[in-house]
């Protein structure tokens, strides 16, 4: 080794600055897994209707509603990234406001989707066929996502120190807002694979 | 400021509190490395029982020990058992105890996860044992195939528990690997760049991104499951359109990286432990390198070759073929790397190295039924016959059991300071390798003769009485070779000569501590220049100015993931009784799902929602001051 012992003495002088991104790399990793999940869900939704000659194409669910809760939650996460710049800014007050707004928007997402299955409902149930179920399921389990999502909100919202200065280190507000950006663009896989591509089909055949 | 000094101070922050509150709010990795080993083993022993029990079985024909429904529950609990609850968290338990160390961290990434996942295997554990105490254990194998799963054929609460048992152990598992990934790519010690890393770390590391992106296939299998046995669902029921073999496609999805994940970090320990003992560095690092980490790829494009027996496209299974055969090479590439190290090297034939060698032996023999399962026509012949279960002990035996006791005869000094009885590990080998080959080779030609796996007996014309009764005896016999070896780890742990720092002396950072090591392992983060640390003339603890000593709080140095610079201080948490509470609250929201008593379980998801803001809630931590040291310079 051309390295010599002196060589390496200086090594770590002058680091006095706090590791901030260790939490972070644990939420792209739960991301990961939980895209994973979504994965294994999207691939049961396609091997149920490998099969089948009529796979949704009867009544595929109505495209409004999702296209609706879609501009709800791009819109909630485009909101939250803002509130996240006021955090670097360091308007501490104004990026609570702005996450309390999120919140109220993911509510609303949550009602109207009780309403969609409410009318979805009359025509299909988790128990009449197999493609009621994966979609019950699938759209359910996004649902408890928005669900954790909001409770991580809650809990930023609340939490006394939400700055983002170098001496935390924490990045609450930067946590909470990748968990609800991965929420939102499952949604828009949702949206694309069991709302746009069977209304499509409809128009194919 | 005087080293003692220095040694009491750092004692003194990281340092478990004494007494019960410290036992259950303890993050250091060692003790929870220890604690994961301790249970895996009692796990192991149970699951041994269950073995021993199904031997005795099937002894001789038309036996009546055991009923028919009690035998299929027992295998059950046994491939369970050893699958789930052994296999895997033995080997999390040794890299828990050992990356850190390995790479001159204080602690893992996240300590108070570290003690999550330790808590919540307990848990699961439990859980998973609490069915076969209600006489309701799951009974449709480890791998649970539908139909026969369904609430129709198994109406009793056995599948709940396999159910949630294991979606709760997924998330313990979930947890370790997203804990090493970090660990690994952020903590090493300066100068310990990607190509200087100890083995075991691509192993480990490989396992836990394979985790993570196989669990959920398992995870959505066991939703859907427990739907269609409780909500009426039609994942997989013909009737509503559902697709039975979706089961297997997404349980194999999972399960066959499984099988990568509970030896690949088993393959890593042995890659430590042959240098030691063949006396130089380890021929081929690279190439072992590369090859762990492509086994963990290819493993993802092999799963099909468990279902070759259900009927699909040529094309596809020649793919799914040829990815099996391809897979074996880079098992191989290892082996060979293994051989030539001994070629090159001078053996020192400790217990530790003969179990090494014992499991070569082993798992060169299961690879290679294993290449014989892999061909389409040979598969169909031997499907569903003993010569499946000789195949899977051979390759979990040498890929996973034998490194593991060369793995605790190697490392027991170092956990507790203590040398274990050579000459009683010496005859524990022997007798539990001839134990198993007794035990197990005879189950080749039992699978060929046609004798199929899962029966709870067999008539007397089939003429395998006698073969039977030769695979007992050699169970008991390995049996026996392994109760010697508890028992020499029991009474090491008290009476075992003393070890000393580094007693193997071996070359990797771990030994550079005492034993067993100080809760901060070493009083100045080490530097390093080579991959085998200890044998080289750099001295990894100079710090003449005392840098690297970081007294300030639990601190440890971040570091880049490919060149291992310093560019950060990372703030470790101290004890926390969060964790523990986690696991107990997650227990009682799994077992009232199994009884189905939604609200109970909903109030438990909220109740744990509160322990997690609980345990996340940020307490106001020390100032980070520069160390005295570098204002002086």
């Amino acid at each position: 080794m051309s390295t010599t012992a002196g060589a390496l003495a200086d090594v770590g002088r002058g680091i006095v600055e706090r590791d901030r991104d260790r939490g972070v790399l644990a939420v792209w990793m739960v991301i990961f897994t939980e895209s994973s999940l979504f994965i294994a869900l999207f691939s049961a939704y396609f091997l149920l209707g490998n099969d089948k000659q009529r796979w949704t194409i009867n009544e595929p669910p109505k495209l409004g509603y999702a296209l609706a809760l879609l501009v709800i939650l791009v819109a909630s996460s485009f909101v939250l990234h803002w509130g996240e710049k006021q955090v670097k800014k360091g308007k501490y007050l104004k990026a609570r406001v702005i996450m309390a707004v999120t919140f109220v928007m993911g509510l609303i997402f949550l009602g109207l989707q009780s309403y969609e299955y409410l009318d979805h409902w009359r025509h299909l149930d988790p128990v009449s066929n197999s493609y009621g179920s994966i979609f019950y399921t699938i759209t359910t389990f996004h649902a408890a996502h928005v669900i954790v999502g909001l409770l991580v909100i809650l809990f930023v919202l609340f939490l006394p120190h939400n700055s983002d200065s170098p001496d935390s280190p924490y990045r609450p507000y930067h946590v909470a807002s990748l968990y609800w950006h991965f929420v939102d663009v499952v949604w828009i896989f949702v949206v694309l694979i069991l709302y746009v591509i069977p209304n499509g089909m409809i128009y194919a055949h | 400021m005087s080293t003692a000094t220095v040694e009491q101070r750092l004692t003194e922050i990281w340092e478990t509190p004494k007494g019960l509150w410290g036992w259950l709010t303890t993050v250091d990795h060692k003790e929870l490395g220890k604690r994961y080993i301790f249970t895996a083993i009692v796990v192991l022993l149970v699951g041994g029982v269950e073995a021993l029990i199904m031997r005795l079985q099937l002894a001789q024909p038309h036996e009546s020990l055991l009923t028919p429904e009690m035998y299929d529950q027992i295998f059950t609990m046994h491939g369970m058992t050893m699958i789930f609850w052994y296999a895997s968290p033995i080997l999390t338990g040794f890299s828990v105890f050992l990356i850190p160390l390995l790479i001159g961290a204080r602690d893992m990434a996240y300590p108070r996860l570290n003690a999550f996942t330790y808590w919540s295997y307990l848990a699961s554990a439990i859980l998973l044992y609490v069915a076969p105490c209600m006489g309701q254990a799951p009974h449709a194998g480890w791998f649970a195939y539908t139909p026969y799963t369904l609430s129709q054929f198994s109406p009793a609460r056995g599948m709940d528990f396999y159910v949630f048992s294991l979606i709760f152990l997924t998330i313990s598992t979930t947890g370790g690997a997203i804990n090493f990934i970090t660990t690994i790519l952020r903590h090493r010690a300066p100068g310990m760049s990607i190509s200087k890393m100890p083995l075991l770390c691509y192993s480990t590391g490989t396992i836990s991104v394979a985790v993570l992106f196989s669990l959920p296939a398992l995870t959505a299998d066991c939703v859907f499951l427990y739907l269609d046995r409780h909500w009426g669902t039609h994942f997989f029921t013909l009737a509503g359109g559902g697709v039975e073999l979706m089961w297997q496609q997404l349980f194999w999805f999972f399960g066959h990286p499984w099988v990568y994940i509970i030896f690949i970090p088993a393959l890593g320990m042995i890659s430590m432990m042959v240098p030691t003992f063949a006396r130089r560095p380890i021929v081929g690092y690279p190439y072992i390198a590369i090859a762990t980490v492509l086994t963990g790829v290819v493993g993802f494009s092999v799963w099909l070759h468990h279902m070759f027996a259900v009927g699909m496209s040529d094309m596809v299974m020649s793919f799914f073929s040829a990815g099996s055969m391809l897979v074996s090479i880079f098992t191989i590439i290892q082996i060979f790397a293994w051989v030539a190290t001994f070629w090159k090297g001078k053996i020192v034939l400790t217990t530790s190295m003969l179990y090494v060698l014992g499991g070569i032996v082993t798992l060169v023999i299961g690879g290679l039924s294993g290449v014989y399962t892999g061909i389409i026509p040979v598969d169909w012949q031997v499907h569903d016959t003993y010569f499946v279960v000789a195949h899977i002990h051979y390759v979990l035996m040498g890929g996973n059991v034998f490194p593991v006791f060369a793995g605790i005869y190697y490392w027991f000094p170092k956990m507790t300071g203590k040398m274990l009885n050579e000459k009683a590990g010496k005859w524990s080998f022997w007798i539990s390798f001839i134990g198993f080959n007794v035990g197990f080779f005879p189950m080749h030609l039992l699978g060929f003769a046609g004798m199929p796996r899962r029966i709870y007996t067999y008539v007397a014309a089939t003429g395998q009485g006698p073969m039977n009764m030769f695979v007992t005896v050699g169970a008991f016999v390995f049996g026996i070779g392994i109760l010697i070896s508890i028992l020499n780890f029991l009474i090491c742990m008290k009476k075992g000569k003393i070890a000393g720092k580094n007693p193997w002396n071996a070359s990797t950072l771990e030994w550079d501590t005492d034993s067993p090591p100080a809760p901060y392992a070493t009083v100045h983060i080490p530097t390093v220049v080579s991959r085998d640390p200890l044998w080289d003339d750099h001295d990894e603890s100079y710090d003449p100015d005392d840098i690297r000593i970081y007294d300030n709080g639990r601190q440890t140095l971040s570091t880049t993931w490919i060149d291992a610079e310093p560019f950060a201080i990372a703030q470790m948490p101290s004890e926390s009784f969060a964790p523990l509470l986690l696991a107990i609250t997650l227990f009682v929201f799994f077992i009232a799902l199994t009884f189905d008593l939604m609200w109970l379980a909903l109030s438990f998801f909220v109740v744990s929602f509160f322990v997690c803001c609980y345990w996340m809630w940020q307490r106001p931590e020390p100032e980070p001051k520069p160390h005295p040291k570098e204002y002086a310079s």
